[in-house]
């Protein structure tokens, strides 16, 4: 068994909707496949064993002894973890029995949220809100966009930095209490214990002692009622911070108040760490004892902890008389330290239904007046299903980010939904803290669609992210550069703080190697599934292979989303059964049966009906624009430019843009090349027509010569070059196109020769021009720029030259800087044109255009 | 001479509508002895203090207070001059100050106004040593002690920002109540409250605080947006240090994760021994190391304030220039002797300490602390030196824009954002600029004082981003003084707002309440307890019953109110303070919420009660007479000038405003024979619940729903 490749899946992908590891893996033994599916499924155990929630698994055949797995994981590096363990030990060993489960355990402990968190968390994706973790610790950004919240353990980003400022000032804290007439135990601060004696004295013994400053209950001594132990007590608790509060001793037990916004939402008993005689062990026996109960752990995890016998410990035994090594009575209950917190091995036990009203109103005061709203309130009382009044209780601490693990699992009693109730703080019932999000995938036109929807959003004010080949695009300004059609620019653009909606263009690659950068979205389009578009490459050797790749968006379509689908193609209308939501469809021709179809069952379509571009449903038909006056149809010439732009409507109708907005976006919409550079831009040169492109693939070519067949012209011209990690057949294929429509081709290797041998691709264009029946005069040039110079340099008036440039920015320029010459007449373009003209190679004369 | 007792008066009160502290000194024998018979005392008292020349004093020009020691005045006045210029030398100018006699031999009341009492009492308290020893002509320390003041001063009064912030709140009309000695500042009252903590707000996110004092993630956060960073990477040792400095291939910054200030920050390293020793200095900070391309240009501090950059400053490096004799120690000594030199957020320029990074950065320029640099030669002893200069003008519009979207990234409503630009006019990303930290909780003072250029309204942008425009943040609030009749007058005020669908925070003789509930049985006509009714985030409304010797000793616990009501002063002689003062002081206090009825107020006055009546012109809103005779003086007068009274007319009250006269109202209780005193809390009541806009028949309804 040998691992080839892993990769980590970090969203929707070609297998599943969850988060997967995909493996390569090759067998030498018997069965390839059944050895692939126990090791997918040991690597799902060891996962679940160590309570990691996934289910899913499964291993497919690549070749004879090569399988793909497909392992489900909710923590990425267990899952990664899991895999080495599972190649390690043989998979007959029972899962509880592998050596190294332990320290996989460990791991899980170490990169899984805490329980406080996790409660949180857990409690927002049962609401559908997306959460996201932003560091290694505990800080989740829930929600996308400008609509994201954050939050830390059980700190929300509108917990007041002031309020927690106060809350770590008791005094403040009780002053500020006092004042709107919470009870509070009457105390006075003191730096020594003279002042600490003399105070104890004034409030009236027994009184407790506290650091003034301090948290977990470090320092805190109780029910002192002597010279001596109010001394001692004042010299534990100066230590902390230089000063110490004295105060009125409260009789009862602690009690645990969570208050989240308005609202108790759970209280707990909390009891001291103590142990009971048998009248043989010794206090250090008694409490090793108890430790090993398996429900206390070190750390968070476990409902109690472990109880320890430190300092603290030891100096309260000895305030009773005891030492670690005394040996208490059968029956005895010792208590190890006086305060309960849980993390020195004190219990809690439920009591949230018999917290008396009164009570509840006194600590959500609290929580108020302190400015917290989370907020973990400190009552001390005999009773709480009584007033405070009655009972001399008081309010002893308010506490900011209070641990939720004691209401989450008590020790004794129900626990609480408490990480529910921190959600519902946050967002109001409905809210699912998302921005819509619309991926357009497709082979072409993704970047032109993506483009448009952005601007016809954009004009109805929303803050738009975008993300495209040519980078991330918040607000209409450029974060990024580069290819940005993967899922870190997805995420990007969905934690940026500004954007309200997301227009996210989605190509193959990034869906392959990561899955998608979003769980689900509103809008999926899949603009067409082309022929020649990156086949051979990531095992997708077959159309049907894109087309399920292309497809991910659709099946991560929310109930509530749509699909936008090309009708015109075969394989994208099947995606229509894979979307969980409604599907729009998009043609330009009105006729065509699946349009029918699917408005004959009242579905929703846009389409082009009588010249006018129209949305349509069942019967319903809403007119947007005539497609001639479009921009970016070019008079209505360019076909391709039409279905970019039904695309767009349909996907800016199903996010409930109206009509009018929609009308003014695609009328004002363009593809100059300022906005969309490389994107079917026309220039005109002295009774010549230039077009600049991008798309290196058949079906882009067919489209465009689909277009350029309805602009007048006496010779049709072009310069190309394929990109080298297509398919010889798909190369070929391009130049047959090429040869079928142009009477003159400029050719040239440069950038993109994407690992072929020099020569190689010029060779296979060749072969191409060959097989057609057309036989045009084919140049070759040094280079992109050589090879653009020259064509432009020879324009004659009537010519129509098509230019598919690669490196965009870089040949943009240059173009347009010949133009500028050329106009300005300096050096009229017959001047340049015998500079081009000697770099020149002919590669195939030609018979047209003699 | 002696300081009996001083009374911490920290709100309006009959001195003055500003907190001021009264202090009652015995002069003793110096009764006696005026400044012209204590020889040398005005020569020597000036030595001191020459600034006194400045002291107009009851004469109004400069020089006044001078002419007055000169021709002689008494101890008591001195000791109000001295404790006045005490406090402007040591911490803030106050100017309001007065000395009185009183009604016991050698003994006066010397009122200074103040930014913080207990500062003023300390200045008060120095003042009389300075005194005595001026006197007695013996040496006294004016430097150590206005040094130690200073200190007392930064602790007990407000910050330069936060003051800044308090000032722009007064200036809208916003209240303030100090809920600490220190920072800690409520904006508005009750419910419409709002908290400020130097420059945090209640609504600065801890979240985005613990994000802020994170500086990788926030880097992260940052980049993802958008906002220009320099690149680097946290590193986990020194060799790895080295090897992300070479991976950069430029000058870098090491400094740890989590930090601020620029502690353990070095900067422009490019050898090995420089970033090794540079990470072992951040290590020990203990969150982590980050190293990261240094970026030329100079250090510029932008500060946020919700969607808006309202104000950028310009440091500079801080460069000594050698004399040829003094060594670099010494020439840092001398600097430092510079006033506005400091430790801490208050001063303008900070102290130059030769901590680890500072002796690397001379070793680097082969200095020893005690090289001697030649005339003229260069030292530099900080990259980024102190906030000067103020460039808000010049800060680019996407600068501003950049600065903003970092502050969003991160969380924070309030921000100080460290951009490092050759120049803040341009774009950053032209010029290989960068944002290199995000603060919370931003120094003011840089742009409340820059040396150069313009001081920022900086203390206005924070109110406005807690205070929508036109919002005061005050919640309707009636006192009630009176020698009698107060508590059933408040408590009926209180009762009608509480029908009315408010929640009432009440102080009053009976206790503290909010709404049914009684926070504190104990008498609560005072002023602590009328703060804790506005602190209460629960008060819609406030009724505060406010008792003249509460007045006297405490001030009033509100700046303003908006109805003001005064029973009457029936037994006043009886309440002033024996020995000390007449029944004026008494009658100030019973006027004293008259003096701040806010201008769209009212004070409702007893017509009937000459001393009540004639508060009237004292009020700076509108006023309501209440009495029983619409023909008599002052009613006549009132109601013929237009203005509104409630008339009791045998068994019926009724409301005039002017000639129109509103259908009257029937009390049950009231006969024909009810004595007019024993109905006076009703209808001061009744006058100031339709005075608040409640109408005729819905005060009809209350008054029968509750019994009258």
């Amino acid at each position: 068994m040998k691992i080839e490749s892993v990769r980590s899946l970090r969203g929707p992908n070609l297998w599943s909707n969850q988060t997967v590891l995909e493996a390569l893996a090759s067998f030498d033994g018997p069965e390839p496949l059944l050895q692939a599916q126990r090791l997918a499924r040991r690597v799902l155990e060891l996962q679940v064993a160590v309570g990691c929630q996934v289910s899913f698994c499964e291993a497919r055949p690549v070749s004879e002894r090569q399988c793909r797995l497909i392992i489900q994981y909710v923590e990425e590096e267990v899952a990664k973890r899991a895999l080495e363990l599972a190649l390690r030990h043989p998979l007959s060993t029972p899962v509880q029995e592998v050596r190294d489960l332990p320290t996989l355990r460990a791991l899980a402990e170490e990169v899984r949220l805490g329980p406080s968190t996790g409660s949180i968390v857990r409690a927002a994706e049962r609401r559908g809100i997306p959460a996201r973790r932003l560091t290694g610790g505990s800080l989740v950004q829930f929600g996308f966009g400008s609509r994201r919240r954050r939050i830390w353990a059980a700190e929300t980003d509108r917990t007041s930095a002031i309020g927690e400022s106060i809350a770590q000032d008791k005094d403040l804290t009780k002053s500020l209490l006092t004042a709107i007439g919470v009870p509070v135990p009457e105390g006075r601060v003191c730096t020594t214990a003279e002042q600490a004696w003399e105070a104890a004295q004034a409030i009236g013994l027994p009184v407790a002692v506290k650091p003034r400053k301090g948290n977990q209950g470090k320092g805190v001594s109780t029910g002192l009622d002597t010279r001596e132990a109010v001394v001692t007590a004042h010299e534990i608790a100066v230590a902390y911070d230089g000063e110490t509060i004295v105060e009125r001793h409260l009789y009862g037990a602690d009690h645990r108040l969570l208050v989240i916004g308005d609202r108790l939402v759970a209280a707990a008993r909390r009891e001291p760490p103590s142990v009971v005689g048998d009248g043989q062990a010794t206090i250090a026996a008694l409490v090793a004892k108890e430790n090993e109960n398996p429900l206390r752990g070190d750390d968070h995890a476990t409902s109690l902890s472990k109880l320890r016998l430190d300092a603290i410990g030891v100096e309260h035994l000895a305030e009773h008389g005891l030492k670690p090594d005394s040996v208490p009575a059968k029956g005895q209950r010792v208590l190890l330290r006086r305060n309960a917190n849980l993390s020195t091995g004190g219990s809690a036990t439920d009591v949230t239904d018999s917290v008396h009203p009164e009570v509840a109103a006194r600590a959500i005061e609290a929580a108020r007046m302190v400015g917290l709203d989370v907020a973990g309130i400190d009552v001390v009382a005999t009773r709480i299903d009584q007033p405070l009044e009655l009972t001399r209780g008081a309010i002893v601490e308010v506490n900011a980010a209070p641990g939720l693990r004691m209401h989450l699992e008590p020790s004794a009693g129900q626990g609480r939904a408490v990480g529910e109730a921190i959600v519902d703080s946050m967002f109001k019932p409905g809210d699912d803290a998302r921005i819509p999000i619309v991926a357009v995938t497709g082979t072409n036109g993704k970047t032109t669609t993506t483009r448009c929807i952005t601007h016809i959003l954009a004009r109805t004010g929303l803050r738009v992210g975008m993300t495209c080949t040519d980078g991330i695009y918040v607000e209409g300004r450029r974060i990024d550069t580069g290819d940005c059609a993967g899922p870190k620019s997805a995420r990007a653009v969905l934690m940026h703080p500004r954007v309200d909606a997301a227009v996210l263009e989605t190509a193959r690659g990034g869906i392959l190697r990561e899955g998608l950068g979003f769980d689900l979205c509103d809008v999926a389009i899949v603009t067409n599934v082309g022929e020649g578009d990156h086949l051979g490459l990531n095992g997708i050797d077959e159309i049907r292979d894109l087309a399920r790749v292309k497809a991910v968006p659709v099946r991560a379509v929310s109930a509530r989303g749509a699909a936008v689908l090309n009708a015109d193609e075969p394989l994208v209308v099947e995606m229509a059964k894979l979307c969980r939501g409604t599907v729009v469809f998009f043609s330009r021709n009105e006729r065509s049966a699946v349009l029918a179809a699917h408005r004959a069952a009242g579905g929703a379509a846009v389409t082009v009906i009588d010249g006018q571009l129209t949305i349509v449903r069942g019967r319903q038909l809403t007119q947007v624009a005539r497609v001639d006056q479009l921009p970016l149809t070019v008079g209505g010439r360019v076909g391709f430019q039409v279905d970019n732009l039904l695309a767009s409507v349909a996907a800016a109708y199903w996010l409930g843009i109206p009509v009018d907005a929609i009308r003014a976006g695609v009328r004002s919409f363009t593809s100059d090349v300022a906005s969309a550079p490389g994107r079917f831009n026309v220039l005109t040169h002295q009774g010549s027509t230039i077009v600049l492109d991008y798309g290196h693939n058949a079906s882009a070519l067919l489209a465009l010569n689909e277009a350029l067949a309805k602009f007048p012209h006496k010779r049709r011209k072009v310069v190309y070059t394929a990109a080298g990690d297509r398919r010889d057949a798909d190369i070929k294929r391009q130049a047959q196109l090429l040869a079928d429509f142009f009477d003159e081709i400029y050719i040239y290797e440069d950038q993109c020769t994407r690992g072929r041998s020099d020569g190689e691709i010029i060779r296979l264009m060749r072969e191409g021009f060959v097989s057609s029946s057309r036989s045009p005069r084919v140049l070759q040039a040094p280079g992109e720029m050589a090879a653009i110079g020259a064509a432009i340099a020879r324009l004659e008036p009537g010519d129509l030259l098509l230019c598919q440039v690669d490196q965009v920015e870089e040949a943009l320029a240059f173009v347009n800087g010949m133009l500028k010459q050329a106009e300005t007449s300096s050096r009229p373009l017959a001047q340049m044109a015998a500079n081009f003209a000697a770099a020149l190679m002919v590669v195939l004369s030609g018979m047209s255009g003699a | 001479m002696h300081i009996r007792k001083i009374f911490d008066l920290d709100g309006p009160n009959i001195w003055s509508n500003k907190p001021a502290i009264e202090a009652w000194v015995d002069l003793g024998h110096f009764e006696e002895l005026p400044t012209n018979k204590l020889a040398g005392f005005t020569e020597r008292l000036m030595g001191y203090l020459p600034s006194l020349i400045e002291h107009r004093c009851s004469i109004g020009e400069r020089g006044g207070f001078l002419q007055r020691l000169e021709t002689g005045t008494w101890l008591g006045h001195v000791l109000e001059h001295v404790t006045l210029e005490l406090q402007s030398l040591a911490y803030s100018p106050v100017g309001f100050g007065r000395a009185r006699e009183t009604l016991e031999y050698g003994v006066y009341k010397v009122v200074v106004r103040c930014a913080s009492p207990r500062f003023a009492e300390m200045c008060m308290r120095s003042a009389r040593e300075l005194i005595l020893s001026i006197v007695d002509d013996k040496p006294y320390d004016l430097d150590a002690e206005l040094k130690e003041l200073r200190i007392q001063g930064g602790h007990l009064c407000f910050g330069p920002g936060t003051q800044a912030i308090v000032d722009a709140a007064r200036a809208r009309g916003i209240p303030f109540l100090r809920l600490t000695d220190g920072n800690l500042v409520q904006l508005g009252y009750g419910k419409a409250q709002r908290r400020i903590w130097t420059a945090e707000t209640d609504a600065t996110s801890a979240v985005a605080e613990s994000v802020a004092q994170d500086k990788e993630l926030t880097r992260r956060l940052l980049a993802a947006a958008g906002v220009a960073v320099p690149t680097g990477r946290t590193v986990a040792d020194a060799s790895d240090a080295w090897l992300a400095a070479q991976e950069l291939a430029e000058p870098v910054v090491v400094k740890p994760v989590d930090g601020n200030h620029g502690r353990a920050v070095s900067i422009r390293l490019d050898t090995e021994e420089a970033v090794r020793a540079a990470y072992e200095l951040a290590a020990k900070e203990g969150s982590g190391v980050i190293v990261e391309r240094f970026i030329p240009g100079i250090q510029h501090r932008v500060l946020v304030v919700g969607d808006q950059a309202v104000a950028s400053v310009a440091g500079d490096a801080d460069v000594l220039q050698g004399d040829g004799t003094s060594t670099i120690r010494q020439l840092i000594d001398e600097a430092n002797r510079d006033p506005r030199r400091g430790v801490g957020q208050t001063w303008v320029l900070s102290r130059i300490e030769l901590t680890p990074i500072v002796l690397e950065l001379l070793r680097r320029q082969d200095f020893t602390p005690d090289s001697v640099p030649k005339v003229g030669e260069s030292v530099l002893v900080q990259h980024h030196g102190d906030l000067t200069v103020d460039e808000t003008e010049r800060l680019h519009p996407e600068v501003a824009a950049m600065c903003v979207l970092a502050a969003q990234a991160v969380g924070l409503d309030i921000a100080g954002l460290d951009v490092v630009a050759a120049d803040i006019g341009l774009p950053l990303e032209a010029q290989g600029g960068a944002v290199i930290e995000v603060n919370a909780s931003p120094g003011l003072l840089a742009h409340l004082k820059p040396l150069t250029g313009q001081p920022r309204p900086v203390g206005e942008a924070i109110v406005n981003q807690l205070f929508a425009p036109g919002e005061q943040g005050r919640i309707p609030l009636v006192a009630v003084s009176g020698t009698l009749g107060r508590t059933e007058t408040a408590t009926l005020i209180a009762q009608c707002l509480a029908a009315r669908g408010h929640t009432v925070a009440r102080a009053d003789s009976s206790g503290l309440h909010l709404g049914a509930r009684t926070l504190r049985a104990e008498p609560a006509a005072d002023a602590t307890s009328g703060r804790h009714a506005l602190m209460n985030p629960g008060a819609s409304a406030a009724v505060l019953e406010t008792s003249e010797r509460s007045i006297l000793e405490e001030g009033l616990s509100f700046d303003h109110c908006q109805v003001a009501v005064v029973t009457t002063s029936v037994g006043a002689e009886g309440l002033a303070r024996p020995g000390v003062e007449d029944r004026s002081a008494v009658d100030k206090a019973l006027r004293a919420p008259v003096d701040v009825v806010l201008p769209d107020g009212f004070a409702v006055l007893n017509a009937s009660d000459p001393v009540v009546a004639g508060m009237a012109a004292h009020c700076k809103g509108r006023v309501v007479l209440f009495g029983d005779s619409p023909a008599a003086s002052p009613l006549k007068e009132h109601l013929e000038a237009g203005e509104q009274a409630l008339v009791r007319l045998g068994s019926q009250l009724i409301w005039w405003k002017g000639t129109e006269k509103f259908p009257p109202l029937t009390v049950s209780t009231l006969t024909e024979s009810t004595d007019l005193a024993s109905v006076e809390p009703l209808m001061a009541a009744a006058a100031a619940i339709l005075a608040l806009g409640v109408s005729g028949p819905e005060l009809q309804a209350f008054l029968n729903k509750s019994g009258y």
